[in-house]
């Protein structure tokens, strides 16, 4: 009797203990939000007149996240979108469609590239030149904001 | 999503094997073909027939031929001047590889951009982008829109409208391949968006080189 009460007792204590194992899991999660690292992030310069840009990067995250927006301050650009370009095996047609998020896998990376997923600048403000530093800031799941400068230079 | 190195590896090997098909094909036909990285074609198409109003500076408007000055190349790209990724990817490496170029093959070589929207591009914005890019350039632009589908044809390139979106925006979806017309017309390579600069220039180089010194053997280019 006296034996199963203390076993009894020693479960629930690990239990308690486990318990509050988790919640601690949850807060530092919380606290220190699982990083993405961006590297080579780069802005397209753009012709005269052009209303449109792209910002290109690499995406690196440990434990997994996925980014799902992206926006420049409105002095740069009125809208950005993330954007995937398709299509282009062959002699086939390229067309550009706008994505919900991007995977990051865990403990891997994905690269915004041309002719792949860029952060597509629309009714740019100002042409971008040649050294400009554009401040993107991207939105990630687990992340949440991250910042980055896109050098800008010729693709 | 494949790393751009891969896709460009990729893209290598199935140059290559292209090229090695089409090589053996063009065997008995013209077994001195130049070995080229780009798309060969069998026959080549013929583009010298489908004219457009080339816009430029220099020529406000004249219809021009899809035909290179004498012994020289003209490169043609199908594009528009809203697009952010593909085309100026595709104009800046068309630009390093003209850069690579020796001069005195760099000026038997001349670039022309179509626009397939000619509704955004207007004369202005079409030169304004070129001149991004080049000193010199053809600048082809129509509103028929069947004149335009006959150049596209001939070519063997396509585009399309998408829907207007909320803003009023809308996207286009476009053959993306920068193509060498030689002093006949005629379609001698076609490379396919991601070609680099180098591959660009070596074939353009290898394709002066069977023209020599710009004595043309002209006995490709039927006019029609």
């Amino acid at each position: 009797m006296n034996r199963i009460t203390t076993i009894a007792a020693a479960l629930l204590a690990a239990a308690a203990l486990g318990l509050g194992a988790c919640g601690d899991d949850e807060q530092n999660t919380t606290a220190a939000a699982e990083p993405v690292t961006i590297s080579d992030a780069w802005a397209r310069v753009t012709p005269p007149e052009a209303k449109t840009s792209a910002i290109y990067m690499t995406i690196a995250s440990e434990q997994g996240d996925a980014l799902t927006a992206a926006s420049v301050p409105a002095d740069i650009a009125g809208m950005t979108q993330i954007h995937e370009t398709m299509g282009g095996e062959g002699h086939g047609e390229m067309k550009m469609q706008e994505v919900d998020r991007i995977e990051i896998p865990a403990g891997g990376s994905v690269e915004l590239e041309p002719g792949g997923y860029h952060v597509m600048l629309m009714k740019l403000a100002r042409p971008i030149a040649a050294g400009d530093r554009v401040p993107v800031t991207l939105t990630f799941e687990r992340a949440g904001e991250v910042t980055a400068d896109a050098l800008a230079r010729e693709g | 999503m494949p790393g751009w190195d891969a896709t460009r590896a990729r893209l290598t090997a199935a140059l290559g094997a292209i090229a090695t098909v089409a090589a053996l094909g063009g065997c008995g036909e013209n077994a001195d073909q130049t070995k080229l990285n780009g798309f060969t074609r069998t026959p080549s198409p013929q583009v010298a027939a489908a004219k457009l109003p080339d816009v430029s500076p220099w020529s406000r408007g004249r219809e021009a031929a899809f035909r290179a000055r004498r012994g020289g190349l003209l490169l043609t790209y199908f594009g528009f001047t809203s697009c952010p990724d593909v085309c100026p990817t595709t104009l800046a490496d068309t630009r390093r590889a003209l850069e690579r170029l020796a001069p005195g093959e760099r000026e038997r070589v001349e670039v022309a951009m179509v626009t397939v929207d000619p509704r955004r591009d207007t004369r202005r914005a079409l030169n304004g982008y070129l001149s991004h890019f080049f000193r010199e350039w053809r600048a082809l632009r129509t509103t028929d829109t069947r004149a335009l589908a006959r150049a596209e044809r001939a070519f063997g390139a396509r585009h399309q409208i998408g829907p207007a979106g909320a803003h009023g925006d809308y996207e286009v979806s476009h053959t993306a391949s920068l193509y060498a017309v030689d002093d006949g017309g005629v379609v001698r390579v076609e490379w396919p968006f991601g070609t680099e600069a180098d591959a660009i220039a070596d074939d353009v180089s290898a394709l002066l080189a069977e023209r020599g010194e710009g004595r043309a053997n002209t006995d490709r280019g039927e006019d029609r």
